[in-house]
């Protein structure tokens, strides 16, 4: 072994330190979502049109803004956290909730929904979130009944079951894509690119009973998901029920990510990056690594989407292109640095 | 502290293990010996408790291995099995930490399970690197962390895979050192081990297999006879004493036989 | 890779749609003592048939915002541009503090209706048919919601009067069967689609007197060499941007398929501006009539522009 540098971080104060910042930048964050739009607001003005309760601003603030801010945030932190899950789940650090099919499996079950159910268009708005979430969750089952063995579930078959099944989906999807009609195909690629516009309050409150159960499931997980960074069996070694974990981590992503998708169609890159950012930044350890990361997220998801309906108002962008737009160089640069730091090339 | 009856352990058809008796008392250490494929490792692992049993009953503290929760398990034995490459980079003091894990069941975690982590680090000489990322450690560095991890689940049985492999001689003899030490100390120590010389010297009964089934099973004198040591591993040994009267055993080429 | 191309080419046009947008500036909008409704002060058009249509009433200096396909008359697109208008955001379009949106009643996301109601927006939304009589049902609509009656039945007078004359100069001009007209979409070589019944520009070929040679599709599907050969068209009409994006006359007929049909043999192509052939509003008729001349009365390749 050669010479390894000798370097000391004070982890666990980076952990907090990171968290704090984090809990700080989501309410500014939410707030300057709330504050800036297409629809221009002075932001002193606020509370007055609030107390006020009536007019045009009044319900851009509370019937557009409002929701969709929180919608983001929402979908930014179920996301990532699902997407932490995962990663430390299958203890790769480049998995993504698309990967077990989760996400394919609900674009299946929205599309199935456009395509096969005729005249759904005044259904839509509150179907399809069903549609998607019983797909997500279909998908999942399959792949867990696909990927169990005598010797319980190995992260291998469940790996390439997820493959196996990501493509049968997408087979499917480009099977029900062709045979469908040029306004069918409209609302499918609406909805696969995804964006925030459509969230209303009833959509929200609908997910959210989905979206804390999902998060009261992944939660807990962090303890035995740092185990299991040692290997399976280490973690069993450690007391630690690995099938209950997996169970427990695939139902809870499985949901998170099916109300995520069910609420904003396909919103890229902030399972995979936050995650990593949190990771970069503070650490690995999962006990700060989940609630992190769903900050982070959320932040990460907010500040997409105010960009997203501002930088070409009055049109909007698709949000997905942004994340990963965005997203994406500064994540490079990230892992550069960190490259630089630890192994000193 | 454990007992095996009849254990067996069969796959498709075909038995990996089968009819073995054992027993591990505390404080004794107990070697287990065999050629590739003999069943070493598919013994440990029925021991710890990761596969079921085919045949036969394991006892931990006299009860049947099979009703404890696997955090129960993990507050009675600790396993070190061949090391992984982690999934994340991990501090040394955040996987020795790890060990505490089955004791938090429960609870939030206390000053006083930091101590405890600090402490074992000590004594394991692996305080300096606590702040170290664990894939920059060498391998014997790596092994002394783990022995933190080890320690830190304060356990009553420890099951070893093969805890020598890659080592050199001085963190070899350190390892079996501290693992002695934790014999007296009360523990049962149960290690798959392929140097003979250092079973000889570390364990207090050895059990050579073959095949999945027990060759013989005694005190170090009684089992490294050439004549059974040559049926498990079909190569001729010699044996000797030492100045000090410790048995020394040699395999005998091919050739030189 | 369907997906793929689908996507790419949403985001291609909507991008598109961004190039075009202008920056919005209050200066822009005078319309004072008009007639017209109170809610009709500031108008959102989300289609562009609607804009077509507003501009011929006369309330053009009304529109404070369009939506992408919103390519006609010009003046058009000195409008900001809410966007494609199967991805809208209600924000985006109070923005431009409407008082009368109109468009078509598949809009997406379908919220964005509720939303603007919710604000007090009134929704004028209309079927996307592609008949004469959807259009005139479409002009007395929107006419009906400016106050602009009058003006919308002189709109439809004016496209019964310019149906007649197709209807005249078709009876004058008696071919001796009805030939077979095949719709090609294109943006690029990968992306070609062949459309039928439902499809704009396959109404408008009917309404000129073309059979539509796609028997059995519904609106548009992926375009393939043995369904181009075995519709067997005389004339093939396209979008000119569509044909411009196979890269001129040429490129069209290098597609597979299309050199082994009768209109590919005698290179009878017909290029229609895009808004003129996909359009069935007050220029529906005259649209018909320039497209019966093209496929009837002239040999080979004709390009046909908007008047």
């Amino acid at each position: 072994m050669v010479n390894q540098p000798q370097f000391s971080f004070p982890w666990t104060r980076r952990y907090r330190l990171a968290l704090l910042v984090l809990a700080i930048l989501l309410p500014t964050t939410l707030l300057l979502g709330a504050g800036i739009g297409a629809y221009k607001i002075a932001p002193l003005e606020i509370p007055a049109i609030l107390l006020k309760g009536e007019g045009v601003e009044y319900q851009v603030l509370t019937a557009l803004r409002f929701p969709r801010v929180l919608g983001a945030a929402l979908v930014g932190a179920l996301l990532a956290m699902a997407g932490a899950v995962l990663q430390g789940l299958f203890r790769n650090p480049l998995v993504d909730p698309g990967l077990i099919g989760v996400s394919s499996g609900a674009a299946l079950g929205a599309a199935l929904f456009i395509v096969l159910v005729p005249g759904s268009a005044s259904l839509e708005a509150y179907a399809l979130p069903v549609w998607a979430f019983l797909g997500g969750l279909l998908a999942t089952q399959a792949l867990w009944w696909i990927a169990r063995t005598p010797f319980g579930t190995q992260v291998a078959i469940l790996l390439l079951a997820g493959i196996a099944l990501n493509s049968l989906v997408g087979a499917a999807i480009g099977l029900l894509i062709s045979a469908s009609t040029d306004q069918q195909l409209r609302s499918l690629t609406f909805w696969t690119l995804g964006g925030f516009s459509g969230v209303t309050w009833r959509l929200l409150l609908a997910g959210l009973p989905f979206a804390l159960l999902a998060l009261c499931l992944l939660l807990p997980l962090a303890r035995g998901l740092n185990a299991l960074t040692l290997g399976e069996r280490e973690a069993f070694h450690l007391g630690v029920d690995a099938n209950a974990l997996k169970r427990q981590a695939v139902l809870g992503s499985a949901l998170g990510v099916g109300t995520a998708v069910a609420m904003a169609g396909g919103v890229g890159f902030i399972g995979l990056v936050a995650p990593h950012l949190f990771r970069l930044v503070a650490g690995p350890d999962h006990r700060y690594l989940l609630p992190g990361s769903a900050l982070l997220g959320s932040v990460l998801a907010v500040l997409a989407d105010l960009l997203a309906r501002t930088l070409v108002a009055p049109a909007e962008l698709p949000v997905g292109i942004l994340t990963a737009l965005l997203g994406g160089p500064f994540f490079l640069y990230l892992v550069m640095r960190f490259k630089k730091e630890v192994y000193r090339a | 502290m454990l007992e095996a009856h009849n254990l067996g352990y069969r796959v498709g058809g075909r038995w990996l293990l089968k009819g073995l008796h054992l027993s591990i008392a505390p404080g004794e250490v107990l070697g287990i010996l065999g050629p590739n494929g003999s069943g070493k490792t598919t013994l440990l692992r029925l021991l710890a408790g990761e596969i079921p049993l085919s045949e036969g009953e394991i006892l931990l503290e006299g009860r049947p291995l099979a009703v404890y929760r696997p955090s129960a398990l993990a507050r009675t034995r600790a396993v070190l099995s061949q090391l992984q490459e982690m999934g994340f980079p991990f501090t040394a003091y955040e996987v020795a930490f790890l060990g505490r894990l089955p004791h938090l069941e429960g609870r939030r975690e206390k000053t006083e399970d930091h101590a405890k982590t600090l402490r074992y680090l000590e004594r394991v000489q692996a305080l300096p690197l606590k702040e170290r990322l664990l894939p920059t450690l060498s391998g014997g560095e790596r092994m002394r962390v783990e022995m933190a991890r080890l320690l830190n689940q304060e356990a009553k049985l420890y099951l070893l895979d093969e805890p020598t492999n890659h080592l050199d001689p001085r963190y070899a003899m350190d390892l079996l050192q501290l693992f002695r030490s934790l014999a007296q100390e009360g523990a049962g120590v149960v290690a798959v081990l392929h140097d003979l010389n250092l079973a000889c010297r570390f364990a207090d009964r050895l059990l050579l297999l073959k095949g999945g089934r027990m060759v013989a099973q005694g005190r170090p004198e009684e089992v490294l006879q050439p004549n059974l040591l040559q049926e498990a591993y079909e190569v001729a040994f010699q044996a000797w004493e030492d100045p000090s009267g410790t048995r020394v055993i040699l395999p005998l080429t091919a050739t030189r036989g | 890779m369907r997906t793929a191309i689908t996507l790419f080419c949403t985001g291609a046009l909507t991008l598109a749609g961004l190039a075009w947008a202008q920056p919005f500036r209050a200066g822009d909008t005078p319309a004072k003592g008009r007639q017209g409704t109170a809610s009709a002060e500031r108008i959102v058009s989300l289609d562009g048939i609607s804009t077509e249509i507003l501009f011929a009433l006369g309330m053009g200096d009304r529109l404070v915002g369009r939506d992408d396909s919103s390519l006609y008359p010009p003046q058009a697109l000195r409008l900001p541009s809410v966007g494609y208008q199967f991805r809208l955001s209600a924000e985006g379009i109070l923005s431009l503090r409407p008082t009368l949106v109109v468009g078509r009643d598949d809009v997406r996301p379908p919220q964005v209706l509720e939303q603007l109601k919710a604000a007090g927006v009134k929704v004028i939304l209309y079927q996307n048919e592609p008949t004469a009589e959807g259009a005139k049902r479409k002009i007395r609509l929107i006419a009906q919601a400016v106050g602009r009656t009058q003006e919308g039945e002189f709109l439809v007078r004016a496209l019964e009067r310019d149906l007649l004359a197709l209807k005249a100069f078709k009876a004058q001009n008696a071919p001796k069967g009805k030939l077979r007209g095949l719709f090609i979409y294109a943006r690029g070589t990968q992306t070609t689609f062949v459309c039928g019944e439902g499809a704009t520009p396959v109404g408008m070929m009917e309404l000129a007197g073309l059979e539509n040679a796609a028997q059995g599709i519904q609106e548009c599907k992926p375009m393939t060499a043995e369904s181009v050969v075995a519709a067997r068209p005389d004339v093939i009409v396209v979008f000119k941007r569509g044909l411009d994006s196979l890269g001129g006359l040429e490129g069209l007929l290098r597609l597979p398929g299309v050199a082994q049909t009768p209109a590919g043999q005698r290179r009878k192509v017909v290029a229609m501006d895009d808004n003129y052939l996909g359009s069935f509003g007050p220029r529906a008729g005259r649209a018909a009539l320039d497209l019966f001349r093209a496929a009837y009365l002239q040999e080979g390749f004709v390009e046909v522009a908007p008047r």
